[in-house]
């Protein structure tokens, strides 16, 4: 694989895995009780500090803001192909 | 790590656009193959359609990227292609990763923290056979509510 290739999978990657860490740790953190509520915080703070290693280092090769525009547009591109299936389930 | 805010760095064509078909593309051809194969009838003929669609969304990606020798002018970027759909992949991978860490360590750790609150004392002064001995009664209770005219039936029947 190329460097390039390499370098924008590990990014996106990581970047992934923040969202998730972030998105879930906000409502396990929000929601959650005790026990569960402090597992959401540590969730979110793994979700900072990938952030914050985001942030601070990585390959300068690597676009991010054209990275996030792709896989903006293959979720929002999924999204609409699961509408057209089901349009078409339910319409006939 | 280049995060640009300016709009004219966004190669949104090259990215957005193909990365929105190709998505569209995968979502038809998956719904569609689940759809051809477990549905029956109607629906096994819309999962062929939609399965049909996909890999028409696909195909015309392909040849509008690559040289697919059918003298379609390419419509996007080869390099920038590969690298949109290296991000859409990786980024849903991390994602996935993400999640399963996140249900490990949800499923190890002892949530059930309520039980401190219960009362186990009153459960230890529970008398299991005055309790059954209620039940009894509140269900005769509830026979003998029956209209008299099936009580009589039955016994008949009896």
């Amino acid at each position: 694989m190329d460097a390039e290739y390499a370098d924008i999978a590990v990014i996106m990657g990581i970047t992934g895995a923040m969202l998730s860490m972030l998105g879930m740790g906000l409502l396990i953190a929000y929601y959650g009780s005790s026990k569960t509520r402090n597992v959401g915080f540590l969730f979110l703070i793994i979700g900072l500090g990938l952030g914050y290693y985001l942030a601070t280092s990585g390959s300068d090769t690597v676009e991010l803001h054209n990275s996030l525009l792709a896989f903006v547009g293959g979720m929002l591109g999924g999204i609409l192909g699961i509408i057209a299936f089901l349009v078409a389930i339910i319409k006939s | 790590m280049n995060l640009s805010m300016t709009f004219d760095d966004w190669a949104v064509m090259d990215f957005f656009i193909s990365m929105l078909i190709v998505g569209i593309g995968i979502a038809l051809l998956a719904t569609g193959l689940f759809t051809s194969y477990f549905g029956a009838g109607k629906s096994q003929k819309i999962g062929f359609g939609l399965l049909f669609s996909g890999v028409a969304i696909l195909v015309i990606v392909y040849a509008l990227t690559f040289e697919a020798g059918l003298g379609v002018a390419d419509q996007f970027n080869e390099k920038e292609f590969k690298q949109a759909l290296v991000s859409g992949i990786a980024a849903l991978a991390g994602m996935m990763t993400g999640m399963f860490v996140i249900l490990f360590v949800l499923m190890k750790v002892d949530t059930v923290d309520d039980l401190e609150d219960l009362d186990l004392e009153d459960l230890e002064d529970l008398d299991l056979d005055e309790e059954l001995k209620k039940l009894e009664e509140e269900l005769n209770g509830a026979d003998s509510d029956e209209p008299a005219g099936k009580e009589k039936a039955q016994e008949e029947e009896e």
